[in-house]
């Protein structure tokens, strides 16, 4: 009883960290299950997927009913998830876990890196270049702002046709890559979507990070039915994890505007720096 | 009289923009399909921890046909497990609705990149059988 209790608390503090901060649940479970709870890390990346999926599917209804998320754009890339997906789900299984761990450390590092540069230009008053590529950490500090709640996704890509189409292709092997370390790593893959779609694309940030969000089902749960069938997901050892990412989630999108976001990153990064340090020792053997 | 692809409406199919019905009608899905899958697998758990079980002993393996006995018995890996699977395929259930309302409207592109997704994740499924 005491371990599914704690397995529950573990995944309600991803569900909201992630929530808070802006990222998918992935990224804190996969260390959660292997670090804290010893659980082999393919088996910790199948779990988290279910997690993710469960997450990303309950916020991507309501960024559909708001038509925050642009779900033609969605669609076309997300086949190229997709397809990156079925991939990675098929090697995942014949990669060495140590190389998965090495992969993971370094994801870690990059993102404790990009929070920490994050929380320096917050810190300071942004000048008009940062403003206009803020990234998706940012948003979280934002106050909720209701006309760009319900601003229309789709009108809201009008006039970037040209470049929008123009790097399509660009796009969709981009997008390929997300599915591919969506698999490999049990994330969402908004950490390459949400810059993809906002950066490259021009597709406005809130709408970018809508339609992330929708696309995390439909690439998770590809690699997700690959390991599921292969024997990768553990039902016991998902279902009190699921559950408390569900609450965290649902938790965290609530608090938010109540919690110091700045100090919260701090502390986010310290431990990612300190998982990003456990997995390298696994990937190392140290 | 046959009618042929109109052009206007297979531009928009990438561009324009998407009808509301359709976006709220699947939006409806998601939250359904995860809320219904959600109180599945929180069934399961709550059987689970009940019943004494650990969640880190190792869960039986992903058996479908057993899943409905295992229900019926109360066991919690049959709520566990369905509640699993629909949370897998909520998705893929958007996308079939998806693909159902632009065939509706005519738009040919968005019918083929809808029908192209599933095939993907129905590649998905063989991998993982072959693989089994």
């Amino acid at each position: 009883m005491e371990v599914g209790l704690l397995l529950l608390a573990g995944g309600i503090a991803a569900g909201a960290f992630g929530s808070l901060l802006g990222l998918g649940g992935g990224l804190l479970i996969v260390p959660l299950l292997t670090i804290g709870f010893g659980l082999p890390l393919r088996e910790a990346v199948g779990v988290s997927l279910v997690c993710v999926i469960v997450t990303s599917s309950a916020s991507a209804g309501v960024y559909l009913q708001r038509r925050q998320a642009n779900l033609r754009l969605g669609m076309v890339l997300e086949l190229f998830t997709a397809i990156g997906a079925v991939v990675g789900g098929a090697i995942a299984f014949l990669l060495d876990e140590r190389m998965l761990a090495g992969i993971f450390a370094a994801i870690l590092a990059y993102m404790a890196l990009s929070m920490l540069r994050g929380a320096r230009r917050t810190a300071q008053p942004p000048t008009p270049d940062e403003a206009s590529t803020a990234t998706d950490e940012d948003q979280v500090d934002a106050e909720p702002d209701d006309d760009a709640r319900t601003v229309d996704a789709d009108a809201a890509t009008l006039g970037l046709r040209p470049v929008f189409l123009s790097r399509m292709p660009f796009a969709a092997v981009a997008s390929l890559g997300a599915g591919l370390a969506s698999a490999l790593l049990g994330i969402g893959g908004g950490i390459i979507k949400v810059p993809l779609m906002h950066l490259v694309l021009g597709v406005p940030l809130r709408v970018s990070t809508a339609t992330s969000n929708l696309m995390v089902g439909i690439t998770a749960s590809t690699s997700a039915v690959v390991y599921l069938l292969r024997g990768g997901i553990d039902a016991y050892a998902a279902g009190p994890t699921a559950i408390g990412v569900f609450i965290g989630a649902s938790l965290g999108s609530r608090i938010g505007h109540r919690v110091d976001l700045r100090l919260l990153r701090l502390l986010f990064v310290a431990v990612m720096v300190y998982t990003a340090v456990e997995m390298a020792r696994r990937a190392l053997e140290i | 009289m046959p009618v042929g692809p109109d052009p206007l409406r297979e531009r928009r199919a990438l561009e324009g923009p998407a009808p509301a019905s359709l976006e709220v009608g699947l939006g409806h899905i998601l939250q359904l399909g995860t809320y219904v899958s959600v109180a599945l697998v929180a069934a399961g758990v709550i059987l689970l921890l009940v019943g004494g079980g650990s969640p880190l002993a190792g869960g039986p393996a992903f058996d479908l046909p057993a899943i409905p006995g295992d229900i019926v018995a109360l066991r919690p890996a049959g709520f566990l497990w369905l509640g699993i699977v629909g949370v897998l395929s909520t998705p893929a259930i958007r996308v079939g609705r998806a693909l159902l309302g632009f065939a509706r409207r005519g738009e040919g592109r968005m019918v083929a990149i809808s029908a192209g997704v599933l095939a993907v994740i129905a590649v998905g499924v063989i991998v993982g059988v072959m693989a089994r």
